[in-house]
């Protein structure tokens, strides 16, 4: 397959997924087809792609589209059928959905109170966002304000270029340095020149 | 490094209820427990069918053995009982002498058998060997299985006689269900 | 007399379990060296009672003593003997008994390990963990019976389920899945009695890490066991459908997960000790969640056990944990307290509860899916399903934003960053994540979904790589030592630390290979006559011929098929359909080529030896033998950070002179 095609169709999968969970009434029986009859390796494609929106109602869980039974072939062989005829997804699925119920839809449909399941997700995340945002912004509270002194103003404060005037304390950060930042006796590059 | 807080240590044991941790503890809880109890005993793999009180889809099979097509609407006007089976279903061929012997007593409704999923030179050879007083049609490619959201065999619809479906009965047949049934499908339904 | 063996054993560890936890609970309120004494020996008398009771139905298995009630449900006499060993988890009661014997062994060894240490914590644990185990006992006492005697005991049984008869995953799945499943009662005792206590200090938060790391590793392995087994049996092609019983084991994997991260927090800076304890007992309350979606028949699974009184059963017992643990935490939740602060703003300590938030989404998420057809079910009486493209379509962003995260974490320095130290972290490794997606491009990756976790996986495995190696690059130049001696001694001081980058390295490769493998694979349906050929990419398939094998427990039918790739002969492969004995359906088995960068797989749809057809599907899998690569190289990597350091380390460290190398290898 082309990478246009490709392409082309990744996008129109993206758009149709994302415009699958549309707020549909009960479907009344639809006569006309709605869209473009697809063919060659594109309707194979569509066929699989609505297969896997499919169950099998005589297996465990399987899609149409994964399962080899009889009567899933029936259905991907009537599927295709009807994608040949123009029939767009949203059609086709409420036809399989008139015979079976809801049931046989893996992908929950927008109604009644299917809204709770894709939308609880993306719920969660601004509610425990939020309590993330909360925990990492907290002000400190009034025992840790007086637990930690008010900073006294030094004359001469630290930098990387200096040391403390303590010889051990002056060791110790040139190590520090030497292993932090890979400065050979821990002495910076501007205190050498 | 880090401030030190005083930890609660050993010492705060006044039991101070930490309400938020209760309430959301509870919410999440709750719902999740009523939601399981309230489906404790129901069978996830019975589904119902949305059909009953719906237009019988139509169809237009041919009669195992050849023949001329019977199509639905011919049918109009009298109550019709529509079982779908197959020879390798085992309470299929239990049910299947009540099913004859209810449609030689009852002339006024059509019984039809509709085979599933089955080879047609088997299927001739069973209703040689058992009998049979109505027509089995073949679903050769299962569409008509398809369209009355058949799950598996045996499988039995009951229709009034203005075409709706009103009762789908899964599983072998017995004469007193037979009759029950019917009775719907005569008072036109509910 | 077998089955009063054994219906005495379970009454006599249903004893024991109950005195012991009764005894726990009593010594854990007032602290007494006898009290604790007794509750040890509870601990192992119920470990015991337990052993004995399997050891007597594994008995009866092998001497298909057909008068013990589960023997008459699962036993055969003309399966191999192997299978017989194995139909102890078989089955529902069985599965039970299983359970109850890993509990023991748990609870005994838990309790041997920690019988000197802990002395405030430890009899309130025990308690807990009895208390479980008296729940247990009683199931298989009563609702779950598996010793009742069968009066007229037949010549033969049915033997167990043929599609668990398939394959030798069987064999080492369930005890993975129980080990994972069972372990996490350990972790929860210890964080009950953290808050019975009213304390969580560092020195009881490394136990309660350490059993969790155990059950975590033999939880991840047992689920890509599953998702093998399923893969190499059940012949669709697939390793995860998001099945209930599949997410049942998932759910508590995550909470683990995020609570081994969270635990690093406490011992780290004493921080989010509530958060950790309630991840634990989430962890646990999910796995009885768990075995009640598994046993009780009320959800739509592939792998669901039949319907029984089990279920509400254990629904009782899920809504009185939930009770105890909910109350527990109210009122002590508090009084852990914490003894500092998280770092605000961009920092390693920041990214690790972003990670939290993501894997409590994703458990909420996986959870809602799974149960909303009941709730649906019971608030509009309709029945609907929730199925794999919902799973998938949720599951892949939240699992990209974890792969970046889990690489944008460990780049960050543990305090505040500058702005400086975020682009020296950040930027260096979109080189790899760039090589990486280049590459997943041009060996002809296309999906958007798939190259963004090349991205990010390229991203997060150079910085796991930098990482892992940092303690041994530091060593080198700051010592001079050589490549070997500074991996030997970063290794005795920071194996914590190697073995979690090791887990992060495989989680990648899983990751990487599950994106891959999804949307790079291809696919043919064909029917084929004896003697034809089909091309499927490289590969070249002739049919030869159906034949006819016939074993003690099954007929099959089998297609022997003839592979070439590239012209080079591979071997043959044999699908085939079995015929069980009690079962009017056939069940096919695909075969597998497992090859290092792709899978041919077959699977029979249709065959007929007579007039040699076949109906074939042929997949080519990319990339699947890395998942299972991958996550034995996750679980040696919590088995390396479960080792602990050599005590001559951690004296060296104390030395001034190395202490700041100590401090950057332990981070």
């Amino acid at each position: 397959m082309t990478l246009a095609a490709c392409a082309l169709s990744a996008l129109l999968a993206l758009a149709r997924t994302a415009a699958t969970s549309p707020l549909s009434t009960e479907s009344r029986p639809a006569a006309e087809p709605r869209g473009q009859p697809p063919s060659g390796k594109l309707l194979d494609q569509r066929t699989d792609e609505i297969g896997a929106l499919l169950r099998c109602p005589v297996c465990q869980g399987l899609s149409v589209a994964d399962s080899p039974s009889t009567m899933a072939r029936n259905m991907k062989a009537e599927v295709r059928e009807k994608l040949a005829a123009g029939y767009d997804q949203e059609q086709i699925l409420a036809d399989f959905e008139r015979s079976y119920g809801e049931f046989v839809r893996l992908e929950p449909p927008m109604r009644g109170v299917n809204w709770l399941v894709w939308f609880g997700p993306a719920g969660m995340l601004l509610a425990g966002g939020a309590v993330v945002v909360w925990a990492l912004r907290r002000p400190p509270r009034p025992g840790e304000e007086k637990a930690a002194p008010a900073p006294r103003r030094d004359p001469d404060p630290p930098s990387r270029d200096t040391v403390p005037a303590d010889p051990r304390l002056a060791a110790a950060v040139r190590r520090v340095r030497m292993l932090a930042y890979g400065w050979p006796d821990g002495t910076s590059p501007k205190e050498r020149s | 490094m880090a401030t030190t807080l005083t930890s609660g240590a050993g010492t705060a044991r006044a039991p101070r209820l930490n309400r938020k941790v209760l309430v959301a503890g509870l919410a999440i809880a709750l719902p999740l427990l009523a939601v399981l109890v309230a489906n404790l005993g129901r069978d996830p793999h019975s589904v119902r069918s949305p059909l009953v009180g719906r237009p019988a889809p139509p169809f237009r099979l041919v009669p195992v053995g050849g023949g001329a097509p019977v199509a639905l609407a011919s049918l109009r006007g009298k109550p019709v009982v529509i079982n779908f089976w197959a020879t390798w279903c085992v309470p299929c061929f239990q049910e299947h002498a009540a099913l004859v012997a209810s449609a030689r007593t009852l002339t006024g409704v059509q019984f039809l058998g509709i085979v599933y999923e089955d080879d047609e030179a088997r299927t001739g050879e069973f209703l040689r060997e058992r009998g049979t007083s109505y027509p089995s049609l073949m679903d050769k490619d299962g569409r008509t299985a398809i369209a009355y959201g058949v799950f598996g065999v045996p499988e039995t619809f009951f229709i009034d006689p203005q075409g709706r479906i009103v009762e789908k009965y899964v599983g072998a047949l017995d004469r007193d269900a037979i009759l029950s049934l019917l009775s719907l499908a005569r008072g036109g339904g509910r | 007399m077998v089955p009063t063996l054994g219906r005495t054993l379970i009454l006599l560890a249903l004893l024991a379990a109950s005195a012991g936890a009764i005894v726990g609970f009593a010594t854990g309120a007032r602290p007494n060296a006898a009290g604790w004494r007794w509750a040890r020996r509870l601990a192992y008398a119920f470990a015991a009672f337990m052993a004995l009771a399997n050891l007597t139905m594994e008995y009866a298995l092998l001497t298909h003593d057909f008068s013990v009630s589960y023997v008459a449900h699962v036993g055969s006499r003309s399966v191999p003997t192997w299978v017989s060993i194995v139909s102890l988890w078989s089955s529902l009661e069985g599965s039970i008994l299983f359970w109850g014997l890993v509990m023991g062994v748990y609870v005994a060894v838990a309790t041997w390990r920690k019988a000197d240490d802990h002395p405030e914590y430890m009899p309130y644990a025990v308690g807990v963990w009895l208390a479980c185990g008296a729940f247990f006992s009683f199931l298989l006492a009563g609702p779950a019976q598996p010793f009742a005697t069968i009066p007229n005991p037949a010549l033969d049984g049915p033997g167990p389920n043929p599609l668990l008869q398939n394959h030798y995953l069987m064999v080492i799945h369930p005890p993975f899945l129980y080990s994972g499943y069972v372990g996490m009662t350990i972790p929860f005792g210890l964080a009950s009695a953290s808050l019975l206590v009213g304390r969580l200090g560092n020195d009881f938060i490394r136990p309660l890490r350490n059993f969790l790391l155990v059950s975590w590793i033999f939880l991840t392995c047992a689920i890509v066991l599953g998702g093998w087994w399923a893969y190499e049996v059940l012949g669709w092609g697939g390793y995860w459908a998001w099945d209930p019983v599949e997410n049942a084991s998932f759910l508590p994997w995550l909470t683990a997960t995020a609570a081994l991260h969270s635990a690093l927090l406490v011992e780290r800076k004493g921080v989010l000790k509530g958060w950790t304890v309630i991840l634990v007992l989430a962890t646990y309350l999910l796995t009885i969640l768990g075995t009640f979606m598994t046993r009780s028949g009320v959800f739509n699974s592939v792998h669901s056990f039949t319907q029984s009184a089990i279920g509400p059963t254990i629904l009782a017992f899920l809504a009185a944990a939930l009770l105890f643990s909910l109350v527990l935490l109210a009122l002590r939740v508090d009084s852990l307290g914490s003894d500092g602060r998280l770092e605000t703003g961009p920092s390693r300590d920041a990214m690790f509860l972003v990670q939290n938030l993501l894997f409590v989404l994703f458990t909420f998420t996986v959870l809602l899916g799974t149960v909303f057809p009941l709730v649906v079910e019971a608030v509009r009486g309709v029945q609907m399903s929730v199925g794999r493209p919902y799973f998938d379509k949720m599951s892949v962003p939240i699992g990209l934003a974890l792969l970046f995260v889990m690489g944008v974490g460990p780049a960050l320095p543990w305090g505040r960053a500058t702005r400086q130290q975020l682009r020296g972290a950040l930027l260096p490794p979109l080189l790899g994540a760039c090589v990486l997606a280049a590459a997943g491009f041009v060996l002809g990756a296309r999906n958007v979904w798939t190259l963004l976790s090349l991205l990010f996986g390229g991203f997060t495995a150079q910085v796991t790589l930098s990482e892992m190696f940092l303690p041994v690059r530091q060593r080198m130049r700051t010592r001079g030592e050589g490549l070997a001696e500074a991996f030997r001694q970063a290794q005795a001081r920071g194996r914590r630390r190697f073995g979690a980058y090791v887990v992060h390295a495989g989680a990648v490769v899983v990751i990487a290979a599950i994106a891959v493998s999804s949307t790079m694979g291809s696919s043919k349906e064909v029917q084929l006559n004896r003697g034809e050929t089909t091309t499927l990419g490289a590969y070249e398939l002739t049919f030869v011929g159906a034949e006819q094998v016939s074993e003690p427990h099954r007929d099959s039918v089998r297609a022997r098929v003839e592979i070439r790739k590239n012209g080079r002969s591979l071997g043959t492969l044999f699908p085939r359909m079995s015929t069980y004995e009690n079962q009017r359906e056939p069940i096919g088995s695909p075969a597998v080529h497992t090859g290092l960068t792709e899978d041919l797989y077959l699977s029979i749809h249709n065959i007929d030896g007579a007039a040699g057809t076949v109906g074939l599907l042929v997949l080519v899998n990319p990339m699947v033998s890395w998942i299972w690569i991958a996550t034995a190289l996750m679980a040696l990597g919590g088995l390396v950070a479960l080792v602990p350091p050599l005590r001559g380390a951690t004296a060296a460290a104390a030395a001034p002179g190395t202490s700041a190398v100590a401090m950057e290898g332990s981070s």
